[in-house]
C-alpha cells in the first residue's frame, strides 16, 4: 500500500514538472517566433506574438525589452517607453532597458517625472531588497529580545544589536514605502501629444501637452478619463486611453 | 402739618389740574390735520416717513397702512404731543408711517380721512418723486425721521478710490487704494467688501494696508486702506469703481422722549448725529445698529494697446524687470541634465511673466520649467520670478545658448529683449556637428532673437539606434512588490517556528532548573529535621537508628548533585563512594546500617534499651563527618 502510494506521488510530480517543462519549452518557442519576424522587419506580426506572451503572464524583462524595439521600429515610441519601463521595472538594472529608453525618449521628446530627492538617492536599492532587510532586521531584533527576556542576565551586547536592528527595520520600511510610492501608479503617455485637461472634457482648459512616452503618475480614473499628475508639479486629466500604467 | 391739611392741599392741586385740564379743552383750538413726507423724492429701496399730526385731540383713527401701487406704507408708530402756550394747552397725536418705495415714478399718496374730536378730517394729497437706486445721489434737503438718520449715517462713513493714474496700457499693473473713513463713535462693523465694480480690468486679492485716524473737515475719522492693483484686459475706456462696501454702524434711535423735545422734522441737528442725547447715554442704550452700504465715487480710466510688433519672446510681461541666470553643472557628458535658475526681478504683472526661453534650442532637450514667485509688496507687483529649467545637450556643446525674456515698458512705451550671456560648458561623448553656415549665423552672440532666425539647415547628426533583440526570455518575473507576494509571508514561517522553538526550549530548561532546587532544598529541610531528632535523649534506639542511616542516605543524595540518586536506593556502597570514605569510616557506616537494619527487622526494637552517650557522640561524629 506505502509503496502504491509513493508511486502515485512520484507520478503526479513528473507530470508536473513536464507541465511546466513543457509550457516554458513552448513559450521560449513563441519568444523565438516573434524574435525571428522581428529580425525579418515584419514588426506588427512580431508585436502580436510578444503580446501573446505578455497576456500568458509569464513575464520577464527581455520580453518587455524586445516588445518595446518592435514597437520603436514600428515608430510607437509611446509603447516603447512603456515597455522599457516595464522591463526596467522587473529589473531595474536592465542595461538594454535603460539605454534604449533614453533613445526613444529623445526620439518623442518625452517628459519626465521629477524623483525626489530621497528616490534619486534609493537608486541603488530595489524594493524586494528593502523588503527582505526589513524582514531580516525584524526577525533579528526580536531573537534579540527573545534573549533578552530569557537571559539571566542583561546583555549590553543583545540591548544594542536589538535596537540596531528596529533602526535598520524602520530605515528599509521607509525607504521601501518611498520607493512603492514612488513606482506605484507609474503610467506612460501612449498616445501622441496628449492633452492634460484641467476638467474631464474635451473642451476644458489645457493643463499640459504631453508628448508619447511622456511620464505620469496615475491618481484616479472616472469614467474614460484619468487624473494624473504631470511633469513639472502638475495635474490634469487626460483620456484614460492614452496612458497605461507600467505596473500589470 | 396735620394729615388733615395734607390731604386738602392735594385735593386743591389735583382740583386745579383738573380744571386746567378742562379750561385747556375748552379753550383749545379747533380740530385740524396736516400730512408731512420728510422728502419728497427718494431711491427705490429706500425708506422715507411720513408724519401726520391731528391736533387738537387725544385719540383719532389713522389707518394701520394705506394701499399704494407702487409704495409700501406702513404705520410704524404713534406718538401723542402737549403743548401749553399761555395756559392754552394743545393736544395732538403723530402718526409715522414708514415709506418704502418699490419701483421708480411719481406717486400721490391720496387723502387720508381721519376722525378726531367726533370731526372727520382729511389729509392733503402729497407726491413722491421716486428714482431708481442708482440716481440716488441726486437726492439732497434732509427732511425729517428716517432721512436724517440716513444722512447721518451717510456723514459717519464715506468710501473712497484713490487710482494714482488715468491711463495705462494692457496689462500693466496700476497700484489702487481704497480707503473707507468711519466716525469712531459709530462702532462700524464692516460686513461686505469692499470690492471694486467695473469690468474689463483684472484686480488682485484686496490687502488691508493700515488703519489711522484722521481729521477730514473737522471731524475725526477712523480711516482703513485697502491696496490692490488692477490690470486692464483690454483697450478702451473704463469706468473703475465705484468701491462698494457695507457696514453696520450705531445710529441714534428715534423715540418718543426726543419726539416730545423736538420737532419731528427735526430730530437732529443735521450736522452731527452725535449732538443727539444718545451719545450722552454712557451705556449706549439708544442706540440702533443699521447696515449701510458705502459706495465711492467711479474713476475713468483709460486704457491704450500694447504697441504692435511685438518680440516673439514676449509673452504678455508688462512693467519693469531685470534678469539673472545661473548654469549649473558646467562640465558633463552628453544627455545629462543642466538646470538653468533664471530670475527675474522688478515690479509688473508677474502673472503673465514666462520662464525666459532658450535662444537656440537646436541640440538640447528642453524640459518645462518650474517656477516659484517671491513678492516684495501687499498686492504682489513688485517681486521676484524665479525659473527652474533643465536642459540636456544632445550633442556635444561648448556653450549653453543665452536665454531671453521680452516684456513691454510702460514708462518707456516700448519692448524690452532681456538677454543673458552664453555660459561656456564642457559636454563630453559626443562628435561637434560639422559647421555650416546657418549654424554659424545662429552662435550665442547673435543678437537676433532665436524665433527670428532663419531655420538653420538639418544639421547631418546621425540618432542613435536601439541595441540588439534579446534571445534569452529569462526566468519569469512579477510587477507584483515581494512584499506583497504570498511567499514573502510565508517565508517568515521559518523564523517564525525557529522563535518559537528557542522560546519553548528556554522555558523546558527553566522550569528544569526549578525542579532540581526543589529536590535540593526538601533534602536539605529533611537533613535538617533529622538531625534535630538525633540530638533529642528520649529517641528510642530503633528510630536513632533509622533516622540516622536515613541521613546518610539524604547526605549521599545531595552529594550525588546532578546525579539525582534517590536517598530511599543509598546503600553502603554508594555512600562509600560519594564521600570517597576511608577503610575505617566505611566499617563504621556499615556497622550503623546493620545496626539500623537490625533494630528495624528484629524483634528487640520494642525493648527498654538505651544507646549510651558514647555511641550517640560516635554516630553524630560519623554522620557530622560526611562531606564530599
Amino acid at each position: 500500500m506505502r509503496i502504491r502510494n509513493l508511486l502515485v506521488a512520484l507520478c503526479s510530480a513528473a507530470i508536473c514538472v513536464a507541465a511546466v517543462s513543457s509550457s516554458f519549452a513552448q513559450s521560449d518557442a513563441e519568444f523565438a517566433k516573434a524574435n525571428q519576424l522581428y529580425s525579418q522587419g515584419d514588426y506588427k506580426q512580431a508585436i502580436d506574438n510578444y503580446l501573446k506572451l505578455v497576456r500568458t503572464g509569464e513575464w520577464s524583462p527581455a520580453l518587455f525589452y524586445d516588445l518595446g524595439n518592435a514597437y520603436f521600429r514600428a515608430k510607437d515610441f509611446g509603447r516603447a517607453v512603456l515597455n522599457y519601463k516595464r522591463a526596467l521595472a522587473l529589473d531595474r538594472h536592465h542595461p538594454e532597458s535603460a539605454a534604449n529608453l533614453r533613445i526613444a525618449r529623445d526620439e518623442t521628446r518625452a517628459l519626465e517625472m521629477q524623483p525626489s530627492w530621497l528616490t534619486r538617492h534609493l537608486q541603488f536599492v530595489s524594493l524586494n531588497q528593502c523588503s527582505i532587510a526589513a524582514a531580516a532586521a525584524f526577525w533579528a531584533g526580536i531573537f534579540c529580545i527573545a534573549g533578552l527576556v530569557f537571559a539571566r542576565r542583561r546583555s549590553t551586547g543583545a540591548i544594542m544589536l536589538s535596537t540596531l536592528s528596529f533602526a535598520f527595520l524602520a530605515v528599509a520600511l521607509f525607504a521601501a514605502y518611498k520607493i512603492d510610492n514612488e513606482s506605484k501608479g507609474l503610467g506612460i503617455v501612449t498616445g501622441k501629444d496628449v492633452t492634460a485637461r484641467l476638467a474631464t472634457a474635451d473642451n476644458a482648459s489645457t493643463v499640459l501637452v504631453l508628448p508619447a512616452g511622456s511620464e505620469i503618475k496615475i491618481l484616479s480614473i472616472r469614467g474614460d478619463w484619468t487624473y494624473a499628475a504631470l511633469p513639472n508639479d502638475q495635474r490634469g486629466w487626460i483620456r484614460s486611453k492614452d496612458a497605461e500604467s507600467v505596473r500589470l | 402739618m396735620s394729615i388733615y391739611a395734607i390731604r386738602i392741599h392735594v385735593f386743591i392741586v389735583v382740583a386745579a389740574i383738573v380744571a386746567s385740564c378742562g379750561i385747556g379743552q375748552a379753550f383749545a383750538d379747533s380740530p385740524s390735520i396736516t400730512a408731512v413726507l420728510s422728502n419728497s423724492e427718494a431711491a427705490v429701496g429706500e425708506t422715507i416717513e411720513l408724519q401726520i399730526r391731528a391736533t387738537g385731540g387725544r385719540t383719532a383713527d389713522a389707518p394701520e397702512q394705506i394701499e399704494m401701487d407702487g409704495l409700501e406704507i406702513r404705520r410704524t408708530g404713534t406718538s401723542q404731543h402737549f403743548e401749553m402756550n399761555n395756559f392754552n394747552i394743545t393736544s395732538s397725536v403723530v402718526y409715522t408711517y414708514t415709506i418704502l418705495p418699490l419701483k421708480a415714478g411719481t406717486f400721490k399718496i391720496p387723502p387720508q380721512t381721519i376722525h378726531i374730536a367726533g370731526k372727520s378730517l382729511t389729509t392733503p394729497e402729497l407726491a413722491l418723486h421716486v428714482v431708481d437706486s442708482s440716481g440716488s445721489t441726486a437726492r439732497s434737503n434732509p427732511g425729517t425721521a428716517d432721512q436724517p438718520q440716513r444722512t447721518a449715517a451717510g456723514k459717519l462713513v464715506f468710501a473712497e478710490l484713490i487710482v494714482p493714474k488715468k491711463s495705462a496700457f494692457v496689462g500693466e499693473m496700476v497700484p489702487v487704494q481704497i480707503r473707507l473713513g468711519f466716525d469712531p463713535r459709530s462702532r462700524p462693523r464692516l460686513i461686505d467688501g469692499p470690492e471694486i465694480a467695473g469690468q474689463g480690468f483684472t484686480a488682485q486679492k484686496l490687502q488691508q494696508s493700515g488703519e489711522r485716524i484722521e481729521t477730514i473737515d473737522g471731524r475725526t475719522y477712523t480711516v482703513v486702506s485697502f491696496k490692490t492693483a488692477i490690470a486692464a484686459a483690454r483697450a478702451g475706456k473704463f469706468e473703475i469703481g465705484p468701491v462698494k462696501a457695507r457696514v453696520q454702524v450705531a445710529v441714534p434711535r428715534k423715540s418718543n422722549s426726543q419726539s416730545k423735545r423736538r420737532s419731528p422734522f427735526d430730530l437732529f441737528d443735521q450736522d452731527d448725529p452725535f449732538s443727539d442725547p444718545f451719545f450722552a447715554d454712557p451705556f449706549g442704550q439708544m442706540n440702533e445698529r443699521r447696515e449701510v452700504e458705502m459706495k465711492s465715487e467711479a474713476i475713468s480710466f483709460e486704457v491704450k494697446p500694447l504697441p504692435p510688433k511685438a518680440p516673439a519672446q514676449f509673452s504678455g510681461a508688462v512693467g519693469s524687470f531685470t534678469m539673472t541666470n545661473d548654469v549649473k553643472p558646467t562640465s558633463l557628458q552628453v544627455g545629462d541634465p543642466i538646470t538653468v535658475t533664471s530670475t527675474i526681478i522688478g515690479r509688473g504683472n508677474f502673472d503673465r511673466v514666462n520662464a525666459p526661453i532658450l535662444e537656440d534650442e537646436r541640440g538640447w532637450h528642453k524640459y518645462p520649467p518650474s517656477s516659484k514667485f517671491k513678492q516684495d509688496d501687499d498686492v504682489g507687483i513688485s517681486g521676484s520670478k524665479n525659473f527652474e529649467t533643465v536642459i540636456s545637450p544632445n550633442e556635444k556643446k561648448q556653450a549653453v545658448p543665452p536665454f531671453v525674456f521680452a516684456y513691454f515698458d510702460p514708462a518707456k512705451e516700448n519692448y524690452i529683449t532681456l538677454r543673458s550671456d552664453a555660459v561656456p560648458v564642457t559636454v563630453e561623448g559626443g562628435n561637434l556637428p560639422p559647421p555650416s553656415v546657418a549654424a554659424a549665423s545662429a552662435l550665442p552672440n547673435s543678437s537676433t532673437p532665436a524665433r527670428a532666425l532663419t531655420p538653420a539647415a538639418p544639421v547631418e547628426n546621425k540618432p542613435a539606434d536601439i541595441l540588439y533583440q534579446l534571445t534569452e526570455q529569462g526566468r519569469p518575473r512579477s510587477f507584483t512588490p515581494l512584499y506583497a507576494q504570498p511567499i514573502f509571508w510565508a517565508t517568515q514561517i521559518v523564523p517564525l517556528i525557529a522563535l518559537l522553538g528557542f522560546c519553548g526550549w528556554k522555558i523546558r530548561q527553566s522550569r528544569i532548573g526549578n525542579r532540581d532546587a526543589q529536590r535540593v532544598a526538601a533534602l536539605q529541610n529533611e537533613e535538617v529535621d533529622l538531625l534535630r531528632k538525633l540530638r533529642r535523649a528520649d529517641v528510642s534506639p530503633r528510630e536513632y537508628y533509622a533516622e540516622a542511616s536515613r541521613i546518610v542516605r539524604v547526605k549521599t543524595a545531595l552529594a550525588s548533585g546532578s546525579r539525582r540518586i534517590d536517598p530511599n536506593s543509598v546503600d553502603i556502597e554508594t555512600a562509600a563512594t560519594a564521600f570517597e570514605l576511608d577503610k575505617e569510616t566505611r566499617e563504621r557506616l556499615q556497622r550503623l546500617f546493620e545496626r539500623s537494619d537490625e533494630l528495624q527487622y528484629s524483634g528487640r526494637q520494642n525493648g527498654t534499651e538505651t544507646i549510651s552517650g558514647e555511641n550517640r557522640r560516635d554516630i553524630m561524629d560519623l554522620i557530622e563527618n560526611l562531606r564530599a
